[in-house]
C-alpha cells in the first residue's frame, strides 16, 4: 500500500490552525448566543445568509489561502481546514459563499486572467460574491463529458451559449457561474469526449438566462435549472484555455471533494445525539456514539492529510475521491445508526431537537452520496489508484 | 533509508524463511521465527538499552509489529514490545530479558497482596486466574494487571515467571493460544498503579491490536488487488469488472481510514498525551469496523480458494476477526469512547472530539 497513490503523509500538528479554530469557536458561540443563527443539518447547502458570510469575510475567514493582492490572507490550508470544520460542526449558515470560497476562487486563481482575479477574488474574500457550479445537465449526471450546452463564437469573438444546467445549488442567490460548455467537436477514441470542452465565467444577470427552482425532498429551494438562451458571454470571460475544460474541471473537483463538508453535513445530528446519550447514559447509545465518533476521527485524519498535501502544493485527487466516498457513506450511516438506538419519531415540526435534526438529516441524506460525483464514480477513481484501470 | 525502513527490511528478511504456520495444540507458536528475531535483536526494539533492550523509538517497535502482523508471524512481539515491556518500564519494574517472550494479562480475577511494605516497586502475592492471556503456555513471563488490596484504587502490575505454572489450552479464531493462568499465591515483583496508569496499560493493549489489524488489512487489500489482477473469469481479469472494482475501492477506503487513525493514535502515545486512552479506543473501534468490511469482501473476491486452509488469506482474516475483540471488545471500547467524549457534558461533543487526536 505504501507506494500507491492512496497514501498521504501524516499532517504535522499546526498551532496556527488550533489558534484560529478557537477564535472561530468563540465567534460562533457569541453568534449563537446572540441568536443570529440557529444550528441545522447540511447548512453548506441550505444555510444561505449573506450577512453571516460578510461577517466571516470581515474576520478574514474567506479566501484564507489566497494571495493578499487578491484580498486573500496567505494562510495555510490547515488553518482554512480548521475554520471550515468549526463552521460545519456548528451547523452555521455558510451556503451563500461556500462554493465561491471552496472551489471557484481557487479555480480563478489557477486559471483566471489577471483582470478576472482582480475583479472577483476580493469580492469573494469579502463574503459578497457567490458562485454556482455549472457542470451537470439533465442528461449528463456523472457523465460530465456528455454535456450538450454549447458555446459558439460570434463575429466579435464573444461566446454565445445555449443549453441548460441542473442541480446548480443556490443559483438564485449567486452572481456568477463557472459553466462547462462544448466549444469544439469531440475527438476520436474513448477519451475523445474530453476534448472540445471549455469553462466560461458567466455573469448570472446576463440577458437570456432563466433560473428555475427545483425543490428537494424537504421542500427547500437550493437546486435550480439554469437555462441559457443565446446568452452572449464576452470573450474576456473565457476561463483558462479554450478546449482544456476537462482538465480544469478535474483539478477543480479535487477541491470540491476533499473538504470536511464531506463528512460533517450531519454533524449537528450527531451533536444532538451526543446530548441525548450523555443525558440517558444508555450503554447502547454510548456505544453507537463511540462507533460513529471513531469513524469521524478517522475521516478527520484523512482530511487533515489532504489539507497538508494542498499546503505542499499537491493536488490529491485520488485521496479526495476516497475521502468523499468514505465520508458521505458515514454521513448517511449517522442517520441509520442514531435512529436505531433512540425512541424518537423524526419530524421537521418535532418539539424535540433530536427529532428535528433526524428529520433534516434523513430528508437530505440521498444527496450526500450524489453531489460532487456519485460514490460509484468515486470508487472507480479509487480503483484507478489501486492500479485496476 | 530511514530507521524504520531498515527495521522493516530486517524483519522481512527474517520472515522470508518462515511461511505462516497453521497453529495447533502441538505447534502453538513459531518458535523458530522467535529465535531468529531474538538473535537479530528485534525482540528488544524500542526498549532502552540500559533496560536490556535494543534501543530505538516507539515508531521502530511499531514497524516491527506491523511487519510481523502482515506476515502472520505467530510470536508474541506485539504483546512484548508495545504493551508488557513499556508498562513494566513505566512502573519502574525490571524487564525480563527481551530474548524471552513476555506477554500481558489484563483480564480475570487475580488479587494482589503486598508481601513487604516498601514504597514503589515491591513484592506481591498473586492469587486467582488470569484469563484470555495471549500466548499462554508460550510466553516465559507475563505482566499481570491484578486487583489491588481493598481500599486502594488502581491496580497492581506484577511480573510472573511462568516456569512451573500450568496454562489452560484455549485458542482464538486463528489458533493463537489464549489460555488461562492459575496463580496460587505466587510471590512476584510488582508495583502499584494509579487508575490512570492502569488504564494506560489497557489502552496500550487495545492500540497494539489496532496496529496489528491495520497492518494485516493493508496486506489483505494488497493480496486481493493482486489476485483480482491475475485471476481470469469470463475472459478477463476479475479486477476489470466494475462490481469487483467497487468492492476493492470500498476495502481501500476502510484500510486507508484505519491506517490514518491508528497512526495518529500511535503518535499521541509517543507524545504522552493524556487523551491517548480515547485515541486508542477510537483506533481499536475503527479497526474493528474495517475488519467487518475488508475481511468479508476479501473472501468474496477471492472466491472459494480464499475459503481454504491451503491459501494464505485466512492467516490474516482469522487473526483480524479475533484481534478486533481482544484487549477489550469492540463494544466495550465503543462505550468507553462514547462515554469519554461526553464526560464533560453532552454539549461538548465536537470540542471533545477535536482534542482526541
Amino acid at each position: 500500500m505504501s507506494s500507491n497513490s492512496l497514501t498521504l503523509a501524516p499532517a504535522p500538528p499546526s498551532e496556527a490552525a488550533e489558534q484560529v479554530r478557537l477564535e472561530v469557536r468563540q465567534f460562533l458561540a457569541e453568534e449563537l448566543a446572540a441568536g443570529t443563527f440557529s444550528t441545522h443539518v447540511d447548512t453548506w447547502l441550505s444555510g444561505v445568509d449573506p450577512e453571516f458570510s460578510r461577517k466571516l469575510g470581515a474576520r478574514g475567514w474567506l479566501g484564507m489561502t489566497w494571495p493578499r493582492q487578491y484580498g486573500g490572507h496567505e494562510r495555510t490550508a490547515m488553518e482554512r481546514y480548521a475554520v471550515t470544520e468549526e463552521l460545519l460542526a456548528a451547523g452555521a449558515p455558510v451556503a451563500a459563499h461556500w462554493i465561491a470560497d471552496r472551489q471557484s476562487g481557487p479555480n480563478l486563481l489557477r486559471y483566471g486572467t489577471e483582470e478576472q482575479r482582480k475583479d472577483i477574488l476580493p469580492r469573494i474574500a469579502a463574503g459578497e460574491c457567490y458562485f454556482v457550479i455549472g457542470m451537470s445537465e439533465p442528461d449528463s449526471g456523472s457523465d460530465l463529458a456528455s454535456i450538450r450546452t454549447r458555446a459558439t463564437r460570434d463575429g466579435d469573438g464573444d461566446f454565445v451559449v445555449n443549453g441548460a444546467k441542473v442541480w446548480t445549488s443556490n443559483a438564485h442567490h449567486s452572481h456568477y457561474g463557472i459553466v462547462l460548455v462544448r466549444t469544439g467537436p469531440p475527438g476520436e477514441g474513448p477519451r475523445g469526449k474530453h476534448q472540445g470542452l471549455t469553462q466560461l465565467l458567466v455573469d448570472l444577470s446576463l440577458p437570456g438566462i432563466t433560473i428555475n427552482p427545483i425543490r428537494i425532498l424537504d421542500g427547500g429551494h437550493h437546486f435550480n435549472e439554469v437555462v441559457f438562451d443565446d446568452v452572449v458571454v464576452p470573450a474576456g470571460m473565457l476561463l483558462g484555455t479554450e478546449g482544456a475544460g476537462w482538465h480544469q474541471v478535474t483539478a477543480e473537483l479535487a477541491f470540491e471533494r476533499s473538504g470536511p463538508e464531506r463528512f460533517l453535513s450531519t454533524w449537528p445530528l450527531l451533536a444532538e445525539f451526543g446530548r441525548r446519550a450523555a443525558a440517558t447514559g444508555d450503554p447502547a447509545q454510548l456505544a453507537t456514539l463511540g462507533r460513529l465518533s471513531a469513524r469521524a476521527l478517522a475521516l478527520r485524519q484523512l482530511s487533515l492529510r489532504i489539507a497538508a498535501a494542498l499546503d505542499r502544493g499537491e493536488l490529491p485527487d485520488i485521496p479526495a475521491a476516497l475521502v468523499k466516498d468514505v465520508g458521505t457513506t458515514f454521513e448517511q450511516d449517522v442517520v441509520d445508526e442514531v435512529r436505531r438506538v433512540v425512541d424518537v419519531v423524526p419530524s421537521l415540526d418535532s418539539p424535540d431537537p433530536l427529532g428535528r435534526a433526524l428529520a433534516e438529516a434523513q430528508l437530505h441524506a440521498p444527496g450526500y452520496t450524489l453531489r460532487g460525483g456519485t460514490n460509484e464514480i468515486l470508487r472507480g477513481i479509487v480503483a484507478r489508484g489501486l492500479g485496476l484501470r | 533509508m530511514s530507521d524504520q525502513d531498515l527495521v522493516v527490511e530486517t524483519v522481512r528478511d527474517v520472515l522470508a524463511g518462515h511461511e505462516p504456520l497453521l497453529l495447533s495444540a502441538e505447534r502453538p507458536w513459531d518458535e523458530g521465527l522467535w529465535t531468529a528475531l531474538a538473535e537479530a535483536g528485534l525482540t528488544g526494539v524500542g526498549l532502552p538499552e540500559e533496560a536490556g533492550g535494543s534501543g530505538g523509538e516507539l515508531a521502530d517497535a511499531v514497524a516491527v509489529v506491523r511487519t510481523l502482523a502482515a506476515g502472520a508471524g505467530a510470536v508474541p512481539v506485539a504483546e512484548q514490545l508495545l504493551v508488557a515491556a513499556p508498562a513494566l518500564l513505566a512502573a519502574d519494574l525490571d524487564l525480563p530479558a527481551p530474548e524471552e517472550p513476555l506477554t500481558i494479562a489484563v483480564d480475570g480475577a487475580v488479587t494482589a497482596e503486598p508481601s513487604d511494605d516498601g514504597d514503589g516497586p515491591g513484592r506481591f502475592t498473586l492469587t486467582g486466574t488470569a484469563v484470555d492471556v495471549p500466548w499462554a503456555g508460550v510466553a516465559r513471563h507475563v505482566a499481570v494487571l491484578a486487583t489491588p488490596p481493598a481500599g486502594i484504587e488502581g491496580a497492581v502490575l506484577a511480573v510472573v515467571d511462568t516456569a512451573g505454572l500450568d496454562a489452560s489450552r484455549a485458542v482464538n479464531l486463528a489458533g493463537e493460544p489464549r489460555g488461562s493462568l492459575v496463580l496460587d499465591g505466587v510471590g512476584v515483583p510488582g508495583a502499584l498503579l494509579g487508575p490512570a496508569q492502569a488504564g494506560m496499560v489497557r489502552a496500550r493493549y487495545a492500540l497494539a491490536r489496532a496496529v496489528q489489524i491495520s497492518a494485516a488489512l493493508e496486506q489483505v487489500l494488497a493480496w486481493t488487488v493482486q489476485y483480482a489482477g491475475e485471476r481470469v473469469q469470463f475472459g478477463r481479469p476479475l479486477g476489470k469488472f466494475q462490481a469487483i472494482q467497487m468492492e476493492l475501492a470500498q476495502m481501500a477506503g476502510e484500510v486507508t481510514s484505519t491506517a490514518a487513525l491508528v497512526d495518529a493514535a500511535v503518535q499521541a502515545l509517543d507524545r504522552g498525551e493524556d487523551t491517548v486512552v480515547l485515541a486508542a479506543a477510537a483506533a481499536k473501534v475503527r479497526a474493528g469496523a474495517a475488519v467487518e468490511v475488508v475481511a468479508k469482501l476479501a473472501h468474496q473476491v477471492h472466491g472459494a480458494i480464499g475459503f481454504t486452509q491451503e491459501y494464505r488469506l485466512h492467516h490474516l482474516t482469522r487473526r483480524c476477526w479475533s484481534w478486533r475483540d481482544e484487549g477489550g471488545t469492540e463494544l466495550a471500547w465503543s462505550r468507553t469512547l462514547g462515554a469519554g467524549l461526553v464526560a464533560a457534558g453532552g454539549d461538548d461533543l465536537w470540542p471533545a472530539l477535536t482534542r482526541v487526536v
